[in-house]
């Protein structure tokens, strides 16, 4: 049963190395070493085959990408492929003229992440002084052509700032603002405890983003992605599983999703060997839960399953040891009670465990 | 958007080169019958009313004036969205 949809985006994480240690960083925690990571040549071949496929964003990730020194050679094969160029970075490093060779290179949009507004904790949380160097280099991004997006990564330490981390957002006049709940893959997974919600904090922040919504409507575009470790139904994790996006890790293996690395028994083919055209159409690991024949009988004739494919492979294996389980945040899972586990109240005396690499 | 404003598409927002649809940031817009055709007429030079006029003789029969209002709120709509300026 080959893919009968054709993917929209490439996500590259071009590299892991990266100057932050955040908390909630989702990269695995074995990292592809710098002397793996594919070369421009080969990501210049993967851009113009992922236009071919009909793909028409790439966003370049990482890792930090300012951490390739041919990076403004990425961004060009990328557009020179016809693609739309975004690059998602911590801004740590990147001077005016380095982002203005970027730019004419052919990238279109900048996303940069703020983890609080308030200094002193959102250096806490990148485990990195660098909170002040983004703000210094919001005007010089303001003067370039493209779009610029201002990310923001909330949990437990810091969700009930929502109010002032919004209007920091807002002060700094992006095209638009993303509010992200940290998710608990790689990294993140060891930290778990200091950064999963209370529900209180939850049932605080959608209302407080339903009214900056509102009142910056036709000024901000503001895009909220919400957990769903407190939702009673799964949501469509990355569109459904080979439906809409490819994944290329820095050593060039393909995946379907950011953290399907961790399921057991599969093998990622890598663009290296293998065409991104013939992975999408046969790659097993993309066939691997298309469609419905992988299901349980629950999700097989429940009407949602066109709306959520079957919810997040990931997050079913972490939380059961069955990847094949029914995505436990849906109530017709058999342990959602897992999730209430999850969502209990834990202390407050947990230390933050940084990276150290 | 007013028939005098001179609407000009914000950075990092484009037109697909050949598909009926608007490149943003997060994705993309689809575009239906002839946004496409009024899109590609948005300069940052012209006001709406000179790109009508422009238009209503490509179109033959168009009334102006109701192709104006049109316009005018199309391009209201995706000014709201973040993909026009002025
Ligand atoms: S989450 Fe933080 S540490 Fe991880 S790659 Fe992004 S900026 Fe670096
Ligand atoms: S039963 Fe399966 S398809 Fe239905 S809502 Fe739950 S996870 Fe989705």
């Amino acid at each position: 049963m080959s893919s009968t949809t054709r993917p929209q985006s490439l996500i590259c994480e071009v590299t892991h190395r990266c100057p932050l240690h955040c908390l909630y960083c989702s990269n695995p925690i074995e990292m592809q070493k710098m002397e793996t990571e594919l070369p421009a040549e080969v990501w210049r071949r993967v851009f113009q085959e992922a236009a071919a496929l009909g793909i028409l964003h790439l966003h370049l990730t990482g890792g930090e990408p300012l951490a390739r020194k041919d990076l403004a050679e990425l961004i060009q094969a990328g557009h020179d492929a016809g693609l739309y160029v975004n690059m998602v970075t911590s801004g740590v490093g990147l001077t005016e003229e380095r982002l203005a060779g970027l730019v004419q290179a052919g990238l279109e949009h900048l996303q940069l992440s703020f983890q609080d507004a308030d200094e002193a904790r959102a250096n806490y949380i990148a485990g990195t002084r660098a909170h002040a160097w983004k703000l210094g280099l919001v005007p010089l991004i303001k003067r370039q052509r493209l779009a610029f997006t201002v990310n923001l990564v909330v949990h437990r330490q810091n969700l009930d700032r929502l109010e002032e981390m919004i209007a920091l957002a807002e002060s700094l006049e992006p095209n638009r603002i993303e509010i992200a709940h940290v998710q608990y893959y790689g990294w993140a997974l060891k930290n778990r405890n200091l950064l999963m919600p209370t529900e209180e904090q939850v049932r605080y922040a959608l209302p407080v983003v339903e009214a900056a919504k509102t009142r910056l409507r036709g000024k901000i575009h503001l895009d909220a992605v919400l957990p769903d470790y407190y939702a009673n139904f799964p949501k469509a994790c990355v569109g459904g599983w080979g439906r809409q996006m490819i994944l290329i890790d820095p050593a060039g293996r393909a995946l379907p999703c950011h953290s399907a690395g961790i399921l057991p028994g599969f093998s990622f083919d890598n663009v290296r060997e293998k065409s991104l055209s013939w992975i999408w159409d046969q790659s097993p690991a993309f066939e691997r839960f298309r469609g419905d024949a992988w299901m349980s009988e629950t999700c097989r004739s429940c009407d949602r399953k066109e709306r959520d494919f079957g919810g997040c492979r990931c997050q079913a294996f972490l939380l059961t040891g069955n990847m094949e389980a029914i995505d436990p945040v849906c109530t017709y899972s058999p342990q959602h009670g897992l999730m209430e586990e999850l969502r209990k109240p834990v202390g407050d005396e947990l230390l933050p465990i940084y990276r150290n690499s | 958007m007013t028939p005098d404003s001179i609407p000009q598409m914000t950075p990092g927002y484009r037109l697909h080169p050949i598909q009926d649809v608007v490149l943003i940031p997060e994705g993309v817009l689809e575009l239906s019958g002839p946004s496409r055709d009024i899109l590609l007429e948005v300069d940052g030079k012209r006001t709406v009313r000179e790109i009508v006029h422009h238009l209503a003789a490509k179109y033959e029969g168009a009334d102006e004036n109701e192709m104006l209002d049109d316009v005018v709120a199309l391009l209201g709509r995706l000014a709201e969205r973040g993909v026009l300026q002025g």
